[in-house]
């Protein structure tokens, strides 16, 4: 890889709702950086990064592809992300290793679900952004329309740096607030000219009001500007651009850009705007060791700052297994690495070998001897590296901040059409698991079946198109079924005693377990408040693990339990009959016994509807979803259509899009994502027990 | 018509461990380069016999002026004159304008 000095490089994603423009962005910045010649299109099935069949088929993103793009001196590596909910693994890991993102909303419905998701994801990794306002070629597109759902939908701080010149199909460029230019197209056809012009007399009003705006926004947050403004009237360019890029790194306000890159217009002001206000590697704080055992999330940490000089460090955020073996994606936070050097996995403590390593163009790959602080790569060889593992010089084995996962909502069984397919079966799913943490694999302890969790019915359905493609095997699937979850909702005590004497040594074992309800997302706690060695210490670990066993399989209806604690706060133990086993079998019935008595529920996934429908189906739709139970949270118009949002079970959610077709005359759009996690009301609750009996 | 004031900074106030100081307070001062209007945002908390308050204005004499329980977003900047707020303002540029506006009748 050339080496480019770390502060001419950005490393950032593209991230958005499903057809806002993507990987329309993505191809047009290719073609006008030169690392493509010829232009592929969504709809063709011919882009860049859409490179699986099963994307160029369906035309949509399924993985997140890598690319790298030069523009004026700068290496810009990208990231595009898909859209789709189902996927939005993809957008989390990517948005976890990159250090800016172009933040793409549609002209014509402004900020969408998935944006607010992957908006709140880019949060939590404290991303800076560009916002891109696309598609205002549209009919029905209004750029202050959309900006204003910015403040509405995410509640933030936003601050235009361009206006656009003509709308929908009279677009024509934009007005540059920070130059106080015109830039005018020449066309919409691919490769067209731009020139820059005065501002149109007829936006020249406009412009300046959105320039003081930018100004006010941008000076504020830098004293020297401010004495600048002051003293002068105004400010340089250089030293407004210095703003914009300040406020843009801190996240103190969010650059707001326009165009159509399916009509080629404002593409290369983009590219502009990433080089000049999107961070560098050694423009960001760096990146954050892990809490260690026992440390609050929010703790203060060792931070590790991007340089060359320095031990390595990298974070291996994503694994695909393609026919030349397994590619491990590592993004370098620290120092350099050769070929054949050896790195410490300091997440599960064991040394790996660099075999080869790759930049990934899509795709398609090329060879590098050594990889530098600030570079995406992707070695080859590694052994047993997940994704969110470290990867560091022994010499200083730092491990760095992990990844949050989300949780599957939707599960199948899957069996092989034919038996000898078994282990081929086994494999291929593993291997696909071991691609993708938002999917997970495990074999139903009552019925033997393997059952497949996933984020959504598309989600599950590409899995299975891969392992028959990839993998060769023609597999049966039952049909979708709802990941509920068991939980309580009162605390209770439990004593159990396993005794069992038939001659020979017995088994003895005594645990008194508290259990206590827990706020959601909070999974399993065990907490040991034993004194005085009532139960001894080596026993401990097999009374959390009979716990953590037995909470896979509910009392209720087989779920896994989650969102308790347990607590062990007394027992007994026999000096000779005791062992780790009885404690753990004792844990088990202490589980069992407990639970049916702490008020155990059912929970079931709620989901956030977004329907998009044209104003005279709306009775229809809203009262559709009052039927399957769903709770309507908002009307909105948008142009000529009205947007309704709802809470409604995922269990009422299955084949929805059919009926709204038919309900809408194929009309209406919807989209949905995973809310929260709520007790189902009792009569459903029954007949889920009755089902699982 | 608004007068035109020479501004300078006034005083400043840390972000926290590792940020630099912000100014937070710009002075408007006549030709004679008297203060006659400061702009000012002082950000909590302060506590007042036991509540803990989350922003406040001051005078030049930082004296408490004006005081309000929850952070405000969006009327963050006070325009003080002579010990009294005359106006609110979003961001210190719009309070500038704003004072400017006051002390010329606008």
């Amino acid at each position: 890889m050339a080496r480019t000095p770390l502060e001419k490089i950005r490393n950032i994603g593209i991230t958005a709702h499903i057809d806002a423009g993507k990987t329309t962005t993505t191809e047009r910045i290719l073609y006008y950086t030169g690392k493509s010649h010829k232009l592929g299109e969504v709809h063709d099935g011919t882009t860049t990064t859409d490179y699986m069949d099963q994307e160029r088929e369906r035309g949509i993103t399924i993985t997140s592809a890598a690319v790298t793009a030069e523009w004026k001196g700068h290496r810009i590596n990208i990231i595009d992300t898909p859209g789709h909910i189902d996927f939005n693994i993809e957008v989390n890991r990517s948005l976890r290793v990159l250090d800016g993102a172009i933040f793409i909303i549609e002209g014509v419905a402004g900020v969408q679900p998935q944006s607010e998701t992957n908006w709140r994801l880019a949060d939590r990794y404290n991303v800076p952004r560009i916002i891109y306002i696309n598609k205002l070629d549209r009919t029905g597109s209004d750029f202050f329309r959309a900006a204003a759902t910015l403040t509405e939908k995410l509640g933030i701080n936003w601050v235009a740096l361009q206006i656009p010149i003509g709308a929908e199909d009279t677009l024509k460029g934009v007005v540059d607030l920070v130059t106080m230019k015109a830039l005018v197209w020449e066309g919409d056809e691919l490769g067209a000219k731009f020139h820059e012009a005065e501002i149109p007399d007829d936006l020249k009003e406009k412009a300046a009001e959105y320039r003081q705006k930018l100004l006010d926004t941008a000076l504020a947050v830098d004293d020297a500007a401010m004495e600048e403004y002051f003293d002068k009237g105004d400010v340089s360019v250089e030293t407004l651009k210095r703003c914009i890029k300040k406020g843009t790194i801190s996240g103190e306000f969010r650059p707001v850009v326009c165009g159509s890159s399916f009509k080629n217009k404002g593409v290369q002001p983009l590219l502009d705007a990433v080089i000049d206000y999107l961070p560098s590697p050694v423009d960001i704080e760096g990146i954050k060791v892990a809490p260690e055992e026992g440390q609050d999330e929010d703790s203060d940490r060792r931070v590790i700052e991007v340089s060359e000089d320095g031990p390595f460090a990298g974070l291996a955020f994503k694994i695909i297994n393609d026919k030349y073996g397994n590619l491990t994606f590592v993004r370098v936070y620290r120092g350099v690495l050769r070929t054949g050097d050896q790195v410490l996995n300091t997440t599960k403590g064991h040394k790996e070998r660099i075999g080869r390593m790759f930049q990934m163009h899509a795709d398609k790959r090329e060879e590098i001897k050594e990889v530098y602080a600030g570079d995406i790569a992707a070695f080859v060889g590694l052994k047993d590296t997940g994704t969110g593992d470290t990867l560091a010089d022994p010499a200083d084995p730092v491990v760095l901040e992990r990844m949050a996962f989300p949780v599957p909502v939707i599960d199948i069984s899957v069996e092989p059409k034919t038996k000898d397919a078994i282990e081929k079966m086994t494999i291929g799913l593993q291997k696909l698991a071991g691609e993708d943490p938002s999917l997970r694999l495990r074999t139903d302890q009552e019925t033997g079946q393997t059952i497949l969790s996933g984020m959504g019915e598309l989600h599950l359905e590409i899995v299975i198109d891969r392992l028959k493609r990839e993998y060769g095997v023609d597999a049966n699937v039952g049909a979708p079924q709802v990941a509920y979850r068991e939980t309580i909702t009162r605390p209770h005590t439990e004593v159990y005693t396993h005794k069992k004497q038939t001659g020979g040594s017995g088994q003895f074992a005594e645990v008194k377990i508290i259990f206590e309800p827990l706020e959601r997302n909070q999974g399993i706690i065990f907490e040991n408040q034993v004194v005085g060695g009532a139960v001894p210490k080596e026993y401990i670990p097999a009374v959390e693990k009979g716990i953590r066993v037995q909470a896979d399989t509910g009392v209720l209806a087989g779920f896994p339990t989650v969102d308790f604690k347990a607590t062990l706060v007394d027992g007994k133990y026999h000096d000779v009959d005791s062992s780790a086993l009885a404690f753990e079998i004792a844990a088990k019935a202490c589980f069992r016994e407990g639970m049916k008595k702490a008020g155990p529920v059912i929970l079931e996934p709620i989901m956030d509807v977004e329907v998009t429908t044209p104003q005279d189906h709306v009775g229809d739709v809203v009262g559709d979803l009052n039927r399957r139970r769903g709770v309507i949270q908002s009307q909105d118009m948008a142009g000529t259509s009205v947007i309704v949002r709802a809470h409604v079970p995922l269990k009422e959610m299955f084949g929805y899009i059919s009926n709204l077709r038919g309900m809408t005359k194929g009309r209406a759009s919807f989209s949905m994502q995973f809310h929260h996690y709520d007790p189902v009301p009792r009569q459903i609750a029954d007949e889920i027990m009755a089902k699982s009996a | 018509m608004p007068v035109r004031l020479r501004w300078m900074r006034g005083r400043t106030e840390g972000d926290g461990p590792g940020h630099p100081d912000r100014t937070r307070e710009w002075v408007g001062c006549d030709d004679a380069g008297e203060a006659i209007v400061r702009v000012v945002c002082v950000s909590g908390p302060i506590r007042v016999g036991w509540r803990l308050r989350h922003a406040v204005a001051r005078d030049e004499e930082a004296r408490v002026v004006e005081l309000r329980p929850p952070v405000d977003r969006e009327r963050r900047w006070l325009i003080v004159v002579g010990g009294r707020v005359v106006g609110r303002a979003a961001l210190p540029l719009q309070a500038v304008r704003g004072a400017e506006a006051a002390l010329g009748g606008g």
